[in-house]
């Protein structure tokens, strides 16, 4: 398979569960002709030609590279929808918000020029895989199953299954540091209260 | 006996030829290993417009410019990345000692430049064809917004330092440094200034480890800006003012045979209206102005590109009332004779 259709289809994955999510609805124990039927119509919604290409296209010019963190998060996501089993708990889903957060406000400012130093450089060498599966492993030796996720990323990243080669995109994008935000906000404000 | 006095030389020529397109822009030219001179530049209704495409000419020494021909398109950009592409934009090109080509590009993914990314093809047939053009991922949110605009430098041991900037929160500029190995390319940056500062960097070399770049201003001060690497281009200082003004425009500067610098910029804080050069003695501490290209009120000459060939000749391609791409061709004798007419010692 060619690299550009693996950076396609993976590219895909994200919107896909979010679509399916969203077409899922709040419905606690959704019937099995609902979650396929979800599934489906998230699937062929993105194959809706608008202007000459399909959804998904126009999806992939804002973001083609959708990290790692938020595709294995939102298939956890989709998972706790469809099934009674739980993967994640709270404190797993704080560990990702929390992560999240740090990594948003350790890249972004300064990697869209608050100061002459730019973080993203770190994405293109060894360090930052190399950090990422350690800080992984240290969630996943205290039980945490968020760690299982970050690992994703550096094997991931090996694949080549993103377009970019800037391991930072392998970990954050703008949808999960804005979601983590969030999160993360209010997981403080719930904590001071 | 005494040495032969070089004789002063001045040409000016097309470019575009006759291309009869609304509005061209920005060209940037390339030294092909045979002696030849290739220029891109990008040309359509207006800038940011669907229909502006990149078009590619070329030149044998002392012959004249081939016919443009387009070698990008949105339609092709689209196709080969598989996604819509709303417009493309500046362009420069990089003439590899094997003798193919690289093209690094911009594409505009949505508004203007700030929904800007770049992307690259090369061509190994001496710009006839080109390889599916691939996307780089330089910038962290959203892969937004960064361009190419100056000339290139070859780095030692192989490899190309490419000067870009940002403009989508702030407009500052950066180094791209670009290395083909076994086909597969590899990219790293290496940031000169943060915030609102200054952008659109044109990259000179003094040395082995040491290096200026000339800066576009983006604040309130009107002057060209400076800064200074002593390690190869890591580290830079913080960009300080020249004593040369800069209207928010493009410059180009580059290193003569004895070591002084020489600037294509605009002669004025407000508008295009002139082109002009000036000399650094200094390693572009003081300049002094030493020729005015182009001068006429209420036109724009803008965009100037500065090349140093190996036959010694200096090249200036620069953006024509926004309706063709000139070139004008000089040596230093001439740079001499023009100090001698402006009573420089």
């Amino acid at each position: 398979m060619n690299m550009e259709l693996t950076h396609q289809i993976y590219a895909g994955l994200a919107p896909w569960f979010a679509l399916s999510l969203l077409l899922l609805g709040r419905s606690p124990h959704p019937s099995r002709t609902r979650i396929i039927g979800s599934l489906l119509l998230g699937f062929f919604l993105l194959r809706i030609p608008v202007g000459g290409w399909h959804l998904f296209a126009w999806i992939r010019v804002l973001e083609p590279n959708p990290s790692f963190t938020l595709t294995a998060l939102l298939a956890v996501a989709l998972w706790h929808r469809i099934s009674y089993g739980k993967i994640f708990r709270a404190q797993d889903w704080n560990a990702a918000w929390l992560f999240g957060s740090l990594a948003a406000l350790t890249l972004y400012p300064m990697g869209l020029g608050l100061t002459s130093f730019d973080p993203f450089v770190w994405g293109w060498g060894e360090f930052s895989p190399i950090a990422t599966t350690l800080f992984a492993s240290i969630l996943l030796l205290r039980g945490n199953r968020f760690g299982i996720i970050l690992l994703l990323t550096p094997a991931g990243f090996l694949l080549h299954l993103q377009e970019s080669q800037n391991f930072w995109n392998a970990v954050i994008d703008p949808f999960y540091a804005g979601f983590s935000l969030i999160a993360g906000a209010v997981l403080l404000s719930r904590k001071r209260d | 006996m005494g040495q032969e006095k070089e004789k002063a030389l001045f040409q000016q020529e097309e470019i575009s030829g006759g291309q009869q397109l609304p509005m061209v822009h920005v060209a940037s030219l390339a030294e092909l290993p045979s002696g030849m001179l290739a220029a891109v530049w990008y040309g359509g209704t207006a800038e940011c417009a669907p229909d502006v495409k990149i078009f590619y000419s070329e030149r044998e020494p002392y012959s004249s410019w081939s016919a443009p021909h387009a070698i990008m398109t949105r339609a092709q950009a689209e196709k080969d990345m598989g996604r819509p592409v709303k417009s493309l934009g500046n362009a420069v090109l990089l003439a590899n000692p094997d003798g193919s080509l690289r093209l690094i590009f911009v594409t505009i993914a949505m508004g203007k430049w700030s929904g800007s990314q770049l992307n690259t093809c090369a061509s190994k047939d001496g710009g006839l064809t080109w390889s599916k053009a691939e996307r780089l991922t330089l910038s962290p949110f959203f892969n937004f917004s960064e361009l190419v605009r100056n000339r290139p430098i070859p780095m030692v041991g192989g490899g190309w330092c490419v000067p870009v900037y940002q403009e989508f929160l702030g407009k500052f500029p950066e180094l791209f440094w670009l290395k083909e190995v076994d086909g597969k390319l590899t990219e790293t940056k290496t940031r000169i200034a943060g915030g609102c500062s200054s952008f659109q960097p044109s990259l000179v070399p003094l040395a082995a480890r040491r290096a200026v770049v000339m800066l576009r201003d983006y604040t309130s001060a009107r002057k060209i800006f400076l800064s200074r690497s002593e390690d190869g281009g890591v580290n830079w200082s913080k960009p300080v003012p020249t004593n040369l003004p800069n209207p928010d425009a493009g410059i180009s500067g580059l290193r003569l045979s004895d070591g002084r610098l020489l600037m294509a910029y605009n002669d004025s804080t407000t508008d295009r209206s002139n082109l002009s050069l000036a000399l650094s003695g200094d390693e572009g501490r003081a300049w002094k102005k030493i020729a005015v290209l182009e001068n006429e009120s209420g036109k724009s000459f803008s965009y100037p590109y500065l090349l140093h060939s190996s036959d010694g000749l200096i090249h200036m391609a620069y953006t024509w009332k926004s309706k063709q791409i000139k070139m004008v061709s000089f040596n230093e004798a001439w740079i001499a004779k023009q100090e001698a007419e402006y009573g420089i010692p």
